[in-house]
């Protein structure tokens, strides 16, 4: 017992100088890659050499590996991702020879293994198309293994491919001496349930991978300023004039990094909850140098409040670029590692850079941390991450402004704010019946509605259920939901399972008509009626009565409320009735049938009533139906009519120059 | 020196003629009052008797207002923020200088047209009027001129919209496409920005440069009894070229005189909450008062470039 006690002390003792504490994993390491690549920035070959160890962590054997190869979207106008992005009027004519971008994979070997090192993969190498059998597709291929890797088996390959730069199409590329490079290499695709999920490139879906380590290795011009996805461990000058940056992250599922010779380099730590720091590295475009502080503030709320919301941040770094303009390459994310978007001129109250950059920030929670399907369950990711960025941004910064752009200057309307249940219900309201939020990303009726689903619907979802839940109860689940599938790939029914166990309630009448629906949640009041009850006329039990004067002073009224169910989708709700003098009743309704009648008998009078008065229900897309005055006000359509009227006058009077 | 005796007795007969620019105002209230009573029955029927009235009578309600646009039509699209204040006057010069009122429902470019249509009609009469010595204003002199003159107008106004429309809207369209090839090779979004500001402004002077033209051909048509509306701009060219400091000078001071008193309006709209019924009455008195001024300036404008174009002759 002592001498293996000995022997443990000695074994950490000889470890704990060698392993820093920051490199261990997080989570199983399904696949990881050390890379060393070299970019040419004459001609914009990237080549690159992968080590690739990949473990199969399910209980099926598998004889074969299926691989992302995103950049062959770009080789070609005939490559799903551009026809789908054509029909949507992107056009490719003024494209060059030197303006596609692929990824060709140059050879691929077995290595580390007794009986097949130096197997040769190439030969065995298929371009797959399992989502719509496009054969001009190249950006998912599959190689033949001599055996079949057992649950639990790793199987380590050596790969050498180039991938050659995209002038930018989308979201990566090289613009003037700025390149922006993600998804560029061969990449793994996941193994689950049995079979491999690996879809091709669509031009409206993201990414899908399993977690792993990655060590890579970047030479290109020594002048160039780099970042990356991860810690970066050193640069080491070369004598070509080249330098090598080395960056390392454990537990992520993708790579990306940067390179410009522009980039204003600023970095700061910063300890978002006692005792927790992270580095933060803001990469700046010169122009946008005055809005250094606003970045790095907004870098800072976002890591502040995502970690209260969703759990500490785990990693030490995180990168944020300020892409370069026209770069096509804004407002992305990646692990540890994002791009902002900003405007040179910028104003308070209007969330730019703050609005992009805590979104991208908050998908290391959902996409990097919680490891959904962006291209199956978009909504997990988006939906709740624009409800992240939503909450986020109001917590830190409050109500936005309103604002409008005039000669290419912002104008700021400190009048008009936007609350929080404006954001995305006017595209929900616009897209409602075209879809349901669970759909494949690219099967989208249009991309106005992928955007809606995915992200306005989404995020309305979550506010809702804040708002059903109470914000205690949510908050808990929702941290819970994060923390438990950190480094997991969950699905519609884990996020489904966990908020039904907050709630003490099965949640599925909720995610059946709105997650898998496609109707509208709209609750009115139809009308308020105030009847005064006659004085009794005619016979009761044989006597009979006459008409009477009723007293003055004791007057009943039948009061009715009629409450509709306008849209498809049925939720309980409260409705409030208030009676003239201040008395409120709340009634509840379980919002089942079409419509329900809320009938009292009372000496006074209603004045107001309202559905949904707590404004749980954000998804509602008319918010204006949901209360009845019995007297209106009557000034608004005044007021606000004369100030558009002013504007008439104003542009009668200004346009009569075009003639007279 | 000629520039300020001009203004300044052009602002006195405009003030000897302040019924006329009052009959100007209500014509311009009235018109407006076509599309803004169906205005108000549109915003009147979409507020009905919710609670959001409440809040529309406070301030602004965001919520409620993109659902209003979310249902909205034609010419009721554009009733947005940006009504409030600046965003009015910023928004219209805008549409103006770079011809983004194209945009605008059809049923709104109708209602413009027959507009600047009346107009025509009516600046035959105020040029009769200020052309008469001492201007004195009657209604029915006021009419006569109008419709004496309106053929003529009528011409110069065919006149100007083929050059605002064909030439200058070729050159607006020229310069976007400028800002726009920029933008794709501009290293920041700084160029394409200054490009568009200096374009902007460029129009903005070739715009007005072509309005003092016109302007000048309506005044000769009246004091020389023109009748040819091509030699009547052409001697307007030729007389603003010969005196272009002076023509220029006028109306750019009359210019400035707009701004300043937009920038005027502007303050002092935004000191005054719309909260309540006396604040939201004093707000429209203020409005009105500033169509009012914008349209005395215009008789302001005329009444002076008369008297120049008199003096220099």
């Amino acid at each position: 017992m002592r001498k293996t006690l000995f022997l443990g002390t000695a074994v950490l003792f000889f470890l704990i100088p060698i392993v820093n504490s920051a490199e261990i994993p997080f989570c199983p390491q399904i696949a990881n890659y050390t890379m060393e690549v070299n970019l040419d920035t004459e001609t914009d070959i990237i080549e690159g050499h992968e080590i690739l160890s990949w473990k199969n962590n399910t209980e099926t054997p598998t004889d074969e590996l299926w691989f992302h190869l995103y950049w062959n979207a770009f080789q070609n106008n005939q490559s799903t991702f551009l026809m789908e992005a054509s029909h949507r009027g992107y056009g490719l004519s003024d494209f060059d020879k030197d303006d596609w971008g692929y990824c060709r994979i140059k050879s691929m070997e077995i290595i580390k293994n007794e009986n097949f090192t130096g197997e040769d993969l190439v030969s065995t190498l298929r371009y797959r198309q399992p989502d719509d059998r496009n054969e001009m597709d190249q950006t998912v291929f599959s190689v033949k293994l001599p055996y079949s890797i057992q649950p639990g088996e790793t199987i380590t390959l050596s790969l050498k491919f180039l991938s050659k730069v995209p002038r930018p199409i989308s979201r990566t590329g090289r613009y003037k001496n700025y390149y922006f490079i993600a998804q560029w290499f061969p990449k793994i695709g996941v193994f689950q349930d049995g079979t491999w999920n690996c879809h091709q490139y669509h031009s409206s879906s993201e990414y899908f991978a399993d977690y792993g380590t990655y060590d890579i290795k970047i030479t290109l011009p020594s002048s160039f300023k780099v970042g990356a996805t991860g810690e970066y461990k050193n640069k080491t000058d070369n004598e070509d004039g080249t330098s090598t940056h080395h960056f390392y992250q454990h537990s992520v599922h993708d790579f990306a990094w940067t390179a410009s010779l522009d980039f204003l380099r600023f970095i700061e730590n910063y300890e978002f909850t006692p005792g927790k720091s992270v580095k933060i590295t803001l990469l700046l475009q010169p122009y946008h140098k005055h809005i250094k502080q606003r970045y790095m503030k907004a870098v800072k709320n976002a890591v502040k409040y995502a970690s209260l919301w969703f759990g500490d941040y785990p990693y030490s770094a995180i990168t944020c670029v300020d892409p370069a303009y026209n770069s096509r390459s804004g407002g992305m994310e990646y692990p540890t590692f994002f791009t902002g978007g900003t405007y040179f001129i910028v104003r308070k109250g209007i969330p730019r850079p703050e609005g992009v950059t805590i979104h991208e920030f908050g998908h290391n929670y959902f996409y990097g941390l919680i490891g959904t399907n962006e291209f199956e369950n978009a909504w997990m990711d988006e939906g709740m991450n624009s409800f992240l960025d939503t909450i986020i941004y109001h917590q830190a910064y409050g109500e936005p402004y309103y604002s409008e752009d005039y000669f290419g200057i912002p104008f700021v309307f400190k009048k008009v704010t936007k609350p929080i249940e404006s954001e995305g219900i006017s595209s929900h309201r616009q897209t409602w019946n075209m879809d349901s939020m669970q759909r494949f990303s690219w099967r989208f009726m249009r991309g106005e509605s992928y955007g809606a689903n995915s992200y306005s619907k989404g995020q309305l979802m979550m506010l809702d259920l804040q708002r059903m839940m109470g914000e205690e109860v949510f908050s808990e689940m929702i941290k819970e939901y994060s923390i438990r599938h950190w480094w997991k790939h969950p699905k519609p029914e884990d996020f489904f399972s966990v908020v039904s166990e907050f709630a003490g309630e099965d949640m599925s009448w909720f995610f059946d008509q709105v997650v898998y629906g496609s109707d509208k949640l709209d609750y009115s009041i139809e009308y308020i009626q105030n009847q005064r009850i006659k004085p009794p006329l005619g016979f009761f039990e044989n006597q009979y009565k006459t008409a009477q004067k009723s007293e003055k002073n004791s007057p009943l009224y039948r009061s009715e409320v009629l409450v509709r169910r306008l849209g498809g989708v049925k939720v309980p709700v409260d409705v409030l009735i208030e009676f003239r003098g201040g008395k409120k009743i709340i009634e509840k309704w379980d919002g089942q049938y079409r419509w329900k009648k809320f009938i009292y008998k009372t000496p006074v009078k209603i004045n107001r009533a309202v559905v949904d008065p707590g404004f749980i229900h954000v998804l509602d897309t008319h918010r204006t139906n949901n209360s009845f005055l019995i007297k209106p006000n009557k000034s608004a359509p005044y007021k606000w009519v004369m100030n558009w009227m002013l504007w008439l006058q104003h542009a009668m009077e200004l346009f009569t120059k075009l003639g007279s | 020196m000629k520039i300020l005796i001009n203004l300044i007795t052009g602002l006195n007969m405009t003030r000897r003629t302040i019924k006329m620019v009052l009959l100007l105002y209500v014509l311009n209230l009235l018109f407006a009052s076509l599309l803004a009573v169906p205005m108000f029955h549109s915003l009147k029927n979409h507020i009905g008797p919710s609670a959001v009235g409440d809040e529309l009578e406070k301030g602004f309600d965001y919520l409620w207002w993109e659902e209003y646009r979310d249902q909205s039509q034609g010419f009721e699209k554009t009733f947005t923020p940006s009504i409030i204040g600046k965003g009015a006057l910023l928004k219209n010069w805008e549409s103006l200088i770079q011809m983004k009122f194209l945009n605008y429902p059809p049923s709104l470019l109708l209602f413009g047209f027959l507009y600047i249509l009346l107009h025509t009609f009516l600046a035959g009469g105020i040029v009769f009027i200020f052309s008469q010595e001492p201007p004195k204003f009657t209604f029915k002199k006021f009419f006569h001129g109008a419709g004496k003159y309106f053929p003529y107008f009528l011409g110069i106004m065919i006149v100007s919209f083929t050059v605002f429309f064909f030439i200058l809207g070729s050159l607006t369209r020229w310069f976007g496409s400028i800002v726009a090839s920029s933008a794709e090779t501009s290293v920041s979004e700084i160029t394409p920005f200054i490009l568009g500001i200096i374009f902007s402004l460029v129009s903005l002077v070739i715009f007005l440069f072509c309005h003092i033209v016109f302007d000048y051909a309506r005044i000769k048509t009246v004091s020389e009894q023109r009748k040819n509306i091509f030699k009547s701009l052409l001697s307007s060219l030729n007389f603003v070229v010969k005196n272009l400091g002076a023509t220029l000078g006028l109306y750019y001071l009359l210019f400035a005189v707009t701004i300043l008193l937009s920038i005027i309006y502007i303050s002092i709209h935004s000191l005054i909450p719309q909260v309540s019924l006396w604040s939201v009455g004093i707000v429209f008195i203020i409005q009105q008062s500033f169509i009012f001024a914008l349209i005395g300036i215009r008789c302001w404008l005329y009444s002076s470039q008369l008297k120049l174009f008199q003096y220099l002759k």
